[in-house]
C-alpha cells in the first residue's frame, strides 16, 4: 500500500526515495485494467508533456472505472470541482473569461464530460497563455475531490540537480504535528509544538534539540485556542520552496527563548537510520525491532532479526517499534502477521458495493511464540495499520503510543496517463478484520503514552518503557 | 544481473508501481529482459568471444580477509572477507580453461535472476579463454579493477576482463560478498545476496558504494603482498572500471583513494559525492541511451559538472543495461530473447571492449585514441554527451 505520510522529510525527498527504491509491478497485475481507460502503470514513462484536456479526460473516466467506488460515486461532484478550480486560477491570474460558465451536468457521464470538455475548451482557449496551468491545476481539483488520502495524481516530478541517493529535502526536524496532520490527514493535533527529531540541514545546523519548544513558525503562534494553526505547515515545505523560515523557540530546561532562521535545502540523511529495519536487544532478553516501512523482504528482515536476537538466548518478548512507519505492502503486512497468528483474516479489501476480498496471514511463516508489544504512533499509516488493526483484532499482542493515522484508504494502483504522468489512487476499501473502516479513525492504542517534550528533551521513551513493563508483568 | 534499485523479479504490491515507474527511470538504467517471459528452446553453453589483444590470458584467484571492519551485511561476521579474481598476460595459452563459475554458482545465479529456460548448471559450462593459473608474464603493467553491478559476481564481465589482460593490463576483479547471489569463498562456503534484503532502503546505493571503496582500497593494499605475480603491477597506474553500481563504485573509489588516477562507470547511476572542487583525474561515463544528458535520472548530469579533468560521456544506441555485461552473450544459451534493437551480444561486447581499452591506453598508457576525440563512422552507435545526445 502507498504510503501517503508526509512527515518532516516532505514530499520530494519521500516520493524520490520511495520511488527510487519501489520495484515494479507484478507481472499478474501488469495487465491493462480491462474495460477502463487508463493501463496499471508498469514499464518507466517516457518523458512526461503537457498536461491536456484529453489527459484530463482519460483520468476523470479512469477513476470512474477502476476507483473503488467508481461505479457508484455522482461523477458531476469531480467536474464541478474541476471546473471551480479552473475558475479560480483564471482569477488568480488577474484574468477572467466571460464565458467560463459551468455547463448544465445531467447525470450522464458521457454526455457530462463532452459538455465539460466542450466549455473547457472554449474557455481555454480565451486564455492560451495559462493553458497547460489550467489543466495542471483542474486534474489535481478532480483527483482532490475524491478527498482520499490514497489518490493522488504525480507529475513535474522534478529533483533539484543536487540530490544524492538517500538526501532529504526541507528544514531537517520533525515535530510533534506531522506534514500529514497539517494535510488534515490524520489526527488531532495537540500544544505545545515541539521538536522530536533533529535530522539534519538546517535545524542541525542552529543546534535545534529534541525538546524544544516552537513558539511560533513566521511570527504566527503554532495553536490558537487548542487549535493547530496552518502555520505548522511552514516547517515542512517541500522542493522547490526554498522561503527561509523563522523558528522562535524555547528551551524549557534553561529558559532560554530565541529565534533562528532555517532555510529549506536538501540535507544528507544519517544512512544507518535509514534503514528500513534495525534491531536491538534490550535488558538482555527483549527484541526490540524498529520497521519504518513495509517495504519488500522487510517481513523477513524484522523476522530474521529476532531470530539473530534469539540465538543463543531466551527472549521474553518482541517490541515493534512501528512508530513513523508510512506503510508498503499488504503482503509484508501479512507475512509478519504469520509469524504470530496462522488461520486468520487480517482485513478486507472492498467494492463500494461491498463485495470483499479477505487478506490471511502468511501460514508459510514460522509461528515465533513469543509475546509482543507494538509501538503506534500517527505516523503509522497505511499498510502499518493493516498490521496494527490486525494485532489488536485478533489479539496478538498489546499496542502502546498514540492513535494511528486513519491514512488507509485501501491499497493504491498507479495508472499511467496519456502524456506519461501517473494517477494513483485505490481500486479497492480496505477494512480492519472485523471489517470495520479503520481510514480516518486509526487504531487506537491499548496503552495510550503520548510524548511530551521535556521526555523528549531528556531523551527519554516512555512508550517503550512502558511496553517493557508489560512484557515484565 | 539488475541494477540494484530495481526489482523486476519480486512480486510486491501495485500500490508502488507509480513511484517505481517514475523514479526507475530516475535512478536506474532499463529493466533487463524479463527472463521468464521470453524463452526460446536453449542452444548449448556459450563460448565468449576470443580476446582481441593477441596475448595469452591467465586467471586465478585471492581470497582476501580485512579483519579491520565488519562485515556490512552479514552482522554475524566479524571481517570482511572478499573474493578477488585475476585476469593477466599469460606465458603460454595452452592449459585447462578456467571456469566460468561453480554449478552451484550457476545454480543461485540463475535461480536469484529467476531464468528458468536452461539447466541451472548452463552458467558454469561457459566456454572462457584464460588458463587456469597459468603462469603470468611481464612487467610494470597497469593494473584495472572491476566491479561488477549488484547481484551479479565478477565473472559477468569476464569477455572484458580477458581482453584486457590480453592486450596487457592485470585485471583484478572484485566479488563483493553478500552482494550477489552467489561467491564461493575460500572455505568452501557459499555466500549469498544478504544486501538484496536492503536494496529498497533510502541510502541503500549511497551505502554500497562507499563499503565498496573500502572493499577496493583494501584489495589495492593487500594485492601486492598476497599473489606471486604481484611485482608485474606498476603500482603508479591504476584504474577502475564498473557496471552498474559496480561503475557508481568506481567513482566513489577515485573520491577516497587517490592510486586510482582513472575510471569508467558502464551505465551505473551514481552516488558519491564528489567535493564541491570537483574530481580532476580522468572519468568516463559510457551508458544506455537511459543514461542521455537530460534524462530522468540526473546523476550523470549532476557529476558531470564536477568532473574538473579529461571526461568523456558516452551513449550508445541500442545498448540497454546489461549491454556492457556477458549477459547478451549468455542469453542465447540461457533462452533468453532479447527485445528487438537492443545491440547484438557480439556487437555490444566489441563495443564495450573497444571504448573501455582506449579510454585505458590513453590514461594509463599514454596512447591517443582517436575514437574517444568524437564520433567514429566504424561506430556509429556511440554519441557523445552532452553536446550531441540530449533527450528530446
Amino acid at each position: 500500500m502507498l504510503t501517503v505520510m508526509r512527515t518532516a522529510a516532505a514530499g520530494l525527498a519521500v516520493l524520490l526515495a520511495a520511488g527510487c527504491a519501489a520495484p515494479a509491478p507484478p507481472r499478474s497485475q501488469a495487465s491493462a485494467a480491462a474495460g477502463t481507460a487508463c493501463a496499471r502503470a508498469q514499464a518507466p514513462p517516457e518523458a512526461e508533456t503537457a498536461t491536456t484536456i484529453d489527459v484530463i479526460g482519460q483520468a476523470y473516466f479512469c477513476i470512474l472505472g477502476d476507483y473503488y467506488s467508481g461505479a457508484t460515486l455522482d461523477a458531476r461532484s469531480l467536474l464541478t470541482a474541476g471546473f471551480a478550480a479552473l475558475t479560480r486560477e483564471i482569477n488568480r491570474h488577474g484574468r477572467e473569461v466571460p464565458e467560463a460558465i459551468m455547463p448544465a451536468l445531467t447525470g450522464d457521464r458521457k454526455a457530462d464530460w463532452a459538455a465539460f470538455a466542450s466549455a473547457y475548451r472554449k474557455i481555454t482557449d480565451r486564455v492560451p497563455d495559462l493553458r497547460d496551468r489550467l489543466a495542471v491545476v483542474t486534474l489535481e481539483a478532480i483527483v482532490a475531490a475524491l478527498g482520499d488520502d490514497h489518490a493522488r495524481w504525480t507529475h513535474d516530478l522534478k529533483r533539484p540537480l543536487d540530490y544524492y541517493d538517500g538526501d532529504d529535502y526541507g528544514l531537517g526536524l520533525e515535530t510533534n504535528v506531522t506534514g500529514s496532520q497539517m494535510d488534515g490527514d490524520s489526527g488531532v493535533a495537540l500544544a505545545p509544538l515541539f521538536v522530536t527529531a533533529v535530522l539534519g540541514g538546517a535545524a542541525r545546523a542552529a543546534g535545534l534539540r529534541p525538546g524544544d519548544i516552537v513558539e511560533a513558525v513566521n511570527g504566527s503562534a503554532p495553536f490558537v485556542d487548542g487549535e493547530a494553526t496552518p502555520a505548522i505547515g511552514a516547517l515542512y515545505p517541500r522542493y522547490p520552496d526554498a522561503r527561509p523560515v523563522e523558528v522562535r523557540l524555547l528551551r524549557e530546561s534553561t529558559g532560554r527563548r530565541w529565534s533562528v532562521t532555517l532555510k529549506p535545502a536538501l540535507y544528507p540523511r544519517d544512512l544507518a537510520a535509514l534503514q528500513v529495519v534495525r534491531s536491538k536487544l534490550l535488558d538482555d532478553d527483549v527484541a526490540y525491532v524498529r520497521m519504518t516501512g513495509f517495504s519488500p523482504d522487510s517481513a523477513n528482515r524484522v523476522l530474521r532479526a529476532i531470530s539473530r536476537l534469539r540465538s543463543g538466548r531466551t527472549l521474553s518478548g518482541v517490541v515493534l517499534d512501528l512508530r513513523g512507519n508510512g506503510g508498503g505492502s499488504p503482503t509484508e503486512a501479512n507475512r509478519l502477521l504469520g509469524a504470530f497468528v496462522h488461520g486468520k483474516v487480517t482485513a478486507y479489501q472492498c467494492t463500494a458495493g461491498g463485495a470483499c476480498e479477505a487478506g490471511r496471514t502468511d501460514d508459510t511463516v514460522e509461528l515465533l511464540g513469543l509475546p509482543l508489544v507494538v509501538l503506534t504512533d500517527r505516523g503509522c499509516a497505511s499498510a502499518c495499520e493493516h498490521f496494527s488493526s490486525a494485532v489488536k483484532d485478533l489479539h496478538l499482542g498489546r499496542l502502546v503510543g498514540t492513535r494511528t493515522a486513519g491514512a488507509i484508504s485501501g491499497p493504491a494502483q498507479a495508472y499511467l496517463l496519456g502524456n506519461n504522468t501517473v494517477l494513483v489512487f485505490p481500486a479497492r476499501h480496505h477494512l480492519g478484520p472485523n471489517r470495520e473502516v479503520i481510514d480516518r479513525i486509526g487504531v487506537p492504542p491499548d496503552y495510550h503514552v503520548a510524548p511530551t517534550p521535556k521526555d523528549a528533551a531528556a531523551g527519554r521513551d516512555p512508550a517503550l518503557a512502558r511496553a517493557l513493563t508489560l512484557l515484565r508483568e | 544481473m539488475r541494477d540494484p534499485l530495481k526489482q523486476p523479479m519480486r512480486p510486491i504490491v501495485a500500490a508502488a508501481a507509480a513511484l517505481a515507474a517514475l523514479a526507475a527511470s530516475a535512478c536506474s538504467a532499463p529493466a533487463p529482459p524479463r527472463a521468464a517471459a521470453a524463452s526460446t528452446a536453449p542452444a548449448g553453453p556459450a563460448t565468449l568471444p576470443a580476446p582481441t589483444g593477441g596475448g595469452a590470458v591467465g586467471t586465478t584467484a585471492l581470497y582476501l580477509k580485512d579483519t579491520s571492519r565488519p562485515d556490512p551485511w552479514n552482522l554475524d561476521v566479524q571481517a570482511r572477507e572478499l573474493k578477488v579474481t585475476l585476469w593477466y598476460p599469460a606465458e603460454r595459452r595452452d592449459g585447462r580453461r578456467a571456469p566460468y563459475m561453480t554449478p552451484k554458482e550457476s545454480e543461485l545465479t540463475l535461480k536469484g535472476l529467476g531464468v528458468t529456460g536452461a539447466p541451472y548448471d548452463m552458467l558454469s559450462r561457459t566456454r572462457t579463454n584464460a588458463v587456469k593459473d597459468a603462469e603470468p608474464v611481464g612487467q610494470g603493467l597497469p593494473l584495472v579493477v572491476l566491479s561488477p553491478g549488484f547481484t551479479e559476481p565478477v565473472s559477468t564481465l569476464t569477455s572484458l576482463a580477458e581482453d584486457l589482460a590480453s592486450r596487457g593490463y592485470v585485471v583484478a576483479g572484485i566479488d563483493h560478498t553478500y552482494e550477489n547471489y552467489a561467491t564461493t569463498l575460500s572455505d568452501g562456503r557459499v555466500a549469498e545476496c544478504l544486501a538484496c534484503d536492503s536494496d529498497t532502503d533510502p541510502g541503500f546505493g549511497a551505502g554500497v558504494v562507499k563499503s565498496r571503496a573500502a572493499d577496493v582500497s583494501f584489495v589495492l593494499d593487500r594485492l601486492t603482498s598476497e599473489w606471486d605475480g604481484a611485482d608485474l603491477i606498476d603500482r603508479g597506474r591504476i584504474a577502475m572500471v564498473g557496471q552498474s553500481i559496480g561503475g557508481a563504485a568506481a567513482l566513489a573509489t577515485m573520491v577516497e583513494d587517490s592510486r586510482v588516477r582513472a575510471g569508467i562507470d558502464l551505465d551505473g547511476t551514481t552516488y558519491a559525492r564528489i567535493p564541491k572542487k570537483g574530481l580532476s583525474r580522468p572519468f568516463m561515463f559510457v551508458g544506455s541511451p537511459q543514461h542521455a544528458s537530460g534524462g530522468l535520472d540526473n546523476s550523470w548530469d549532476r557529476d558531470w559538472r564536477l568532473l574538473t579533468g579529461w571526461k568523456r560521456w558516452l551513449v550508445v544506441s541500442g545498448a540497454e543495461h546489461r549491454s556492457f555485461t556477458d549477459a547478451p552473450l549468455l542469453s542465447d544459451a540461457l533462452g533468453v530473447t532479447s527485445p528487438a534493437g537492443v545491440l547484438p551480444g557480439a556487437r555490444a561486447a566489441e563495443l564495450d571492449r573497444t571504448y573501455v581499452a582506449a579510454f585505458l591506453d590513453l590514461q594509463l598508457k599514454g596512447r591517443r585514441q582517436p575514437v574517444l576525440d568524437g564520433p567514429s563512422a566504424r561506430y556509429p552507435e556511440v554519441r557523445f554527451c552532452p553536446a550531441t545526445c540530449a533527450q528530446s
